[in-house]
Formats: C-alpha cells, sequence, structure tokens
C-alpha cells in the first residue's frame, strides 16, 4: 500500500472526530471503506463485501440522520482541536508501542494503528450517539484494512464477516438511536447517566 | 458424520427453529411453541453433555466444528438455563406494559430474539475456528442488546446502549488480533482453526500482541476488570430471565474462547506468559468486584457484582491449569450457572412484590414472602459459597490448584479475597432476608412465584448432585483429559 493511500485514509479518519455535522462525518466514512473498497481491486470478494457494506451503511445512517433531526447542536464536553490532539497523541502512542503486526506494509499497519485511535476517541469523547457508531465504523474500517494487508488471500472471508457483523451491529445501534431520540429529545448519550455505583 | 457431531449440530438447530417459528406463529400459540421448542432443545444439549462428558477421551475435531467434553458442558448449561429462562418469561412478559415493540408484538419478538440469542450462543462451543467463533461472539452482542433494552424503558435503553458500544469496541480490538494471527499462521481461514493455531511457530512477538489484543477484546465481552462497565448496568436493567442468560450462559461461553484460545496458543507464547494473563484478569476482577459486595445493591446489580466476582474465578481456575483447578472450574460454571439464573428468576416475583427493589437494596423479605426468600436465600448463600455449596468446593479446588501449580502467593490472595467476598454476601443475605426494610413497604402480589419456587426445588438438587460431582472430578479422566496440552 502507499504512502499517500494510508495518509489518506488517516486524515478522513481524524475528520470523523474533528466535525461537528453528523451527515458529513458519515460522508467520511462512507469515502473511506469506498477507497479501501478500490484499493483491493485485486480482490474481488473484498472489494465487493467493503463496497456494498460502505453503500449500505452510509445510507442507513443518513436515513437516521434526516429521520432525527436535532433541535440544537449536541455539543461534545471536549473541543474539536482537543479531540483531534487526543486522536493524534493516541495514535502516535499505538505506533510507538507496538512493534510490528507482520502485515506487507509499514504504512499499512500506522494506517491501521491510527484508525483504531481515532475510533476509541470518537466514541469516548463524542456524545452525540450517532457518533459513538460512526466510531465503531472507523475501528472497523481499520481492521478491513489490516485484513487487506494480509499475505495468504483470507482477506475476502474476514471483510465478508466483518461486513455482515458490522451492518448488524449498526442496525441494532439506530434502532436503539431512534428510541433513545424519541425518549430523551434528543440523540445525546450524555443524558444516558442514571445507572451509576 | 459421528453421533456426537449431529448432536452438537441438533443442539443449535433446534433454537434456530424455536427462533423463526415463534417469529411467524400467530399470538396466541407462542408461548406453547416457545415452551416445546425450549424442552427439545434442552434435551439435545443435555443429550450432547452426556455423549461428551461420558466419552471424555474422544474428540471429533475439524476445521470448523469440535465437539468436546468442554463443548459439551458448555452447551448443556445454555440448554438447562434457556429452557428455564423461557419457563420464567411469561411471568416477566405478564408485568410488561410496553417495549421496544408494539404491544402486540412483544411476545413474538420476545421468543424469537430469546431462541435466536440461545441458537447464537450454543453454537460458540461447538465452532472449531476462532474466525468462526469471533463472528458469532458478535452476533450475539447485536441480539441481547435488543433483549437487554426490550422493555423500552430509560435505564433499560441505557443499559443496552453501553452494552452495544463498549463490547462491540472491544470486539474490534480482538478482531485486530483474529487478523493479526490469520496473517501470522498463514493459509487462509482454514489456518484460524483451534487445531492449526496449536502449531502456529513458537517465538514471534506478533503472535504474543495477537493474544493480547484477542484476551483483551474478549475481556471486555466476558466481564473481567477493568473492562467490565456495561456488564452490571445490562445485568440489572435486561429481563430477569434475558439477564440469567447473560450471567449464566453468555459470559462462560466467551471464556471457553478465551481459553480455547489460550490452550491453543500457549506453546507458541509459553504457558507461563498464557496462564499469568489469565491469573491477571482473574486477581483483577475479584479486587474489583469485592468492595461492591460489601454495599447495600439493588438485587439485580448485586447479583452482577458476583457474575464479576465468579468470573474472576473460573479466569484464576483456568490460570492455575492442571487437573484440580480445572475439576473446579467444571463444577463452578456449572454451579454459579444454577445458582445464578435461580437468583435472576426469583427477581420477577421481587419486582412485582417490591416494585422498589429496582433500585434500591431490599430487606426482612423472608417476613412478607417467605418463598420468594428461600429462592433468593438459596441463590445467594450458593452463589457466596456457603457449604454445601458446590461453589465452596469448586474455589477450594481452585486455589488448592494454584498451590499445586506452583503459585502459592496467587492462591493465597485469592483465597483472601474470595473469603472477603463471602462475607460481603453473608452480610447481604442477612439484610436481603432478615434486615429491615431501607425503604416503606408498598408490597403488592408476587407475581410467577409459582414457577421460581418449582425452580428453586430443582436447583437444590442441581446443586447437591453438583457437590457430589466435586469429589469425583479431581481424579477423574475427563478433568486430566482438560488439562492435557490440545494435539
Amino acid at each position: 500500500m502507499s504512502g499517500a493511500l494510508a495518509w489518506f485514509l488517516v486524515a478522513l479518519g481524524l475528520g470523523v472526530v474533528v466535525v461537528r455535522r453528523r451527515s458529513l462525518a458519515v460522508a467520511l466514512v462512507t469515502g473511506q471503506a469506498l477507497v479501501l473498497a478500490v484499493s483491493a481491486h485485486s480482490e474481488p470478494g473484498a472489494a465487493a463485501a467493503l463496497a456494498v457494506r460502505a453503500l449500505v451503511l452510509g445510507l442507513l445512517l443518513l436515513l437516521v440522520v434526516s429521520r432525527t433531526r436535532e433541535p440544537r447542536p449536541v455539543r461534545s464536553g471536549v473541543a474539536p482541536l482537543m479531540r483531534g490532539g487526543f486522536a493524534v497523541i493516541l495514535a502516535l502512542a499505538f505506533t510507538w508501542l507496538v512493534p510490528t503486526l507482520g502485515l506487507t506494509s509499514r504504512n499499512a499497519e500506522r494506517g491501521v494503528l491510527a484508525l483504531i485511535a481515532f475510533g476509541l476517541v470518537a466514541v469516548a469523547t463524542r456524545t452525540a450517539t450517532l457518533f459513538q457508531v460512526l466510531g465503531i465504523v472507523l475501528v472497523e474500517n481499520g481492521l478491513a484494512l489490516a485484513a487487506l494487508q494480509l499475505h495468504n488471500g483470507s482477506s475476502a472471508a474476514i471483510e465478508l464477516g466483518v461486513a455482515f457483523d458490522l451492518t448488524l451491529i449498526a442496525t441494532v445501534a439506530v434502532v436503539f438511536h431512534e428510541r433513545i431520540f424519541a425518549e430523551f429529545g434528543t440523540g445525546d448519550a450524555g443524558a444516558l447517566r442514571s445507572l451509576r455505583d | 458424520m459421528t453421533s456426537s457431531e449431529l448432536l452438537a449440530l441438533t443442539a443449535v438447530a433446534l433454537p434456530a427453529l424455536a427462533a423463526v417459528g415463534s417469529a411467524a406463529a400467530r399470538r396466541r400459540a407462542v408461548g406453547a411453541l416457545a415452551a416445546g421448542g425450549a424442552t427439545l432443545s434442552a434435551i439435545a444439549a443435555g443429550a450432547l453433555a452426556v455423549a461428551t462428558v461420558g466419552r471424555p477421551g474422544t474428540t471429533a475435531e475439524s476445521a470448523w466444528l469440535v465437539v468436546d467434553p468442554a463443548a459439551g458442558i458448555l452447551v448443556a448449561v445454555i440448554g438447562a438455563v434457556g429452557l428455564a429462562s423461557v419457563l420464567v418469561s411469561p411471568s416477566y412478559l405478564s408485568t410488561l406494559t410496553g417495549g421496544l415493540v408494539r404491544a402486540s408484538r412483544i411476545p413474538r419478538w420476545y421468543y424469537s430474539l430469546l431462541f435466536a440469542f440461545w441458537a447464537i450462543l450454543a453454537a460458540v462451543p461447538v465452532i472449531g475456528n476462532l474466525g468462526g467463533a469471533w463472528l458469532l461472539v458478535e452476533a450475539t452482542t447485536a441480539v441481547s442488546a435488543l433483549l437487554v433494552g426490550f422493555s423500552g424503558k430509560p435505564r433499560a435503553l441505557e443499559a443496552a446502549w453501553k452494552y452495544l458500544i463498549l463490547t462491540s469496541l472491544g470486539l474490534g480490538v480482538a478482531l485486530l488480533g483474529v487478523v493479526l494471527l490469520a496473517a501470522t499462521a498463514g493459509g487462509g481461514l482454514d489456518a484460524l482453526s483451534w487445531q492449526a493455531l496449536a502449531r502456529v511457530p513458537a517465538g514471534g512477538q506478533t503472535v504474543l500482541i495477537a493474544y493480547l489484543l484477542l484476551l483483551a477484546g474478549l475481556a471486555a465481552k466476558i466481564g473481567w476488570a477493568p473492562v467490565h462497565n456495561w456488564l452490571p448496568d445490562a445485568h440489572s436493567e435486561a429481563p430477569a430471565p434475558v439477564s440469567a442468560l447473560l450471567s449464566a450462559a453468555l459470559l462462560p461461553t466467551v471464556l471457553l474462547v478465551a481459553w480455547r484460545s489460550s490452550r491453543a496458543l500457549a506453546p507458541a507464547i509459553g504457558t507461563a506468559t498464557v496462564h499469568s494473563v489469565l491469573i491477571g484478569f482473574g486477581l483483577l476482577s475479584l479486587a474489583v468486584a469485592v468492595p461492591f459486595l460489601w454495599r447495600p445493591l439493588p438485587w439485580k446489580r448485586l447479583l452482577a457484582y458476583s457474575s464479576l466476582e465468579h468470573m474472576g474465578v473460573i479466569a484464576l481456575g483456568l490460570g492455575f491449569g492442571g487437573p484440580l483447578a480445572l475439576a473446579g472450574v467444571v463444577v463452578h460454571i456449572a454451579g454459579h450457572a444454577a445458582a445464578k439464573a435461580l437468583g435472576f428468576y426469583a427477581a420477577v416475583p421481587l419486582l412485582s412484590h417490591e416494585p422498589r427493589a429496582g433500585g434500591h437494596a431490599v430487606g426482612g423479605v423472608a417476613r412478607t414472602e417467605p418463598a420468594l426468600a428461600a429462592a433468593m436465600g438459596i441463590s445467594l448463600s450458593a452463589l457466596a459459597g456457603l457449604p454445601p455449596s458446590p461453589l465452596f468446593f469448586s474455589e477450594v479446588l481452585i486455589v488448592a490448584g494454584g498451590f499445586a501449580a506452583g503459585r502459592p502467593w496467587t492462591a493465597g490472595a485469592s483465597a483472601v479475597l474470595l473469603s472477603l467476598g463471602f462475607l460481603g454476601l453473608a452480610h447481604a443475605l442477612l439484610d436481603t432476608l432478615a434486615g429491615r426494610s431501607r425503604h416503606g413497604s408498598e408490597r403488592r402480589q408476587s407475581v410467577g412465584l409459582r414457577t421460581v419456587t418449582i425452580l428453586t426445588t430443582i436447583t437444590v438438587l442441581s446443586l447437591l448432585a453438583l457437590t457430589v460431582a466435586a469429589f469425583w472430578l479431581p481424579g477423574s479422566e475427563l478433568a486430566h483429559n482438560l488439562a492435557m496440552e490440545p494435539r
């Protein structure tokens, strides 16, 4: 994998951490998965699984955005610049801590670790429920990138499995997002704080 | 195909068919269909256990299917808890006023999801491939999250959301481990079979990283500390029959995946490293759980923290290894399932009898509802490890296994933490049964008490049988086979 492609995927991922609009973030993760699908052209099975998953999830999430319009923006407790900073620091820490993953390209390895770090930061710092789902999609995109860099041609099976499971999880998450929106009048996970010990 | 392989597939197919049948059945017929489907599924699961445990030296293993005593025991536990959960469900559903779906569709959706959860769970112990196991474990998250939030109440939605997000993230981390193992092992998905993983070349740093990522990810699903945050919420807010399945069946089933992975990768990573990781999770889980067992908590939340403690105990047993500790693990999984499931079933009449029990610790139940108090008392005393509870003997076996494995300090620390946990639960037991009610007494008629009373009797007999088994198991061929390295 070329360094430019890996950095482009990472840049799209960082965008999800910092952007404010949900629809833009959905477009970013969908674009990321489509770029991965195009880069997997030598493995038609994996490319098809990635492309179908990207489009199905993108449409589903955009539909949810249009059905659950927020009366006012859901503000994260952490400013965009800070979120971006945390994400980059965590990505650098992962790259420093994890020696080698055994993938075909070191650029891809760094990209995988960065996308996982961005996904974790998105879930931890964004309180909008839809952004938390996008954090999981970001992690899975990182794993899709890792699977594409395997030497032994098992990518298609892994991509298919991940696509199926991610679609299932995202569908259930969407059910809960809509229900939370109906119950609390907002898709803000900050409202979900009654269970404490 | 051998008879035990056929039984394994039947034990998975029957609840899957019941899930489809429940979704398609007419509203009035769904309860009877569910009871029939659950009975047949449990019989198939029991038959598999008899077939595998009766011949512990015989293992049918291929790239995608493994039928061994460990699978048989877990499938039987899932079957027994599944059947009891289906039998308790009508009482729970009678108290449900609304939910995620329209009222007219509640029974069909509920049973369909419950059986789907059961079927996927039953497939996990018999799958012979780590990649397949990951896929199934992730699928349990999707189905069980819908069940956790089924009541549609705000607290249930919160618990389901936390459960979905945290365990999905955890399993994402585990998937990175799986992908790295696929990269190291080579040869496509077949390289992820338990047999093939045991042949992964030794010494590679990547294998160790992959294993640590896998275990850290699975820990989020097992509910091991420090990634257990979803567990108390999901267990306390889910419908009681679902809480029983989550605690008594789901957690040990995912633990089996962790054990199979550890066992298969031990030759590559080093047995001592693998054991130390498991012991670390075990000790930490115990240490985190114990302080909560001393606090006055709502009934289901107390049981949830007890799950954290018991998953820690099982991790310790697996970490110590050896026939003694593994015999303890077998008894512990079965005993914990019986006692914990009864505790959650008792929550159905408890919450109808004393509605405030959902958010507060209860007291003095023995004075107002003696039959309910008996169920709660038996569950809690067994979970605390009060002799003759099989959990007392299993904990003794596990600690003794620690000494036998040459880890006296860890075994000693475990014994101290277990004693503290016992005292905390004993205190809760006395308070719940004979203490003073903390929040006045708005008490109503108990719903489903008759079913729970029958289940109490069955549980007592099962626990006594397990206590007897705890004496026989340590020297048995079954324990020795569990302790053997994979071939």
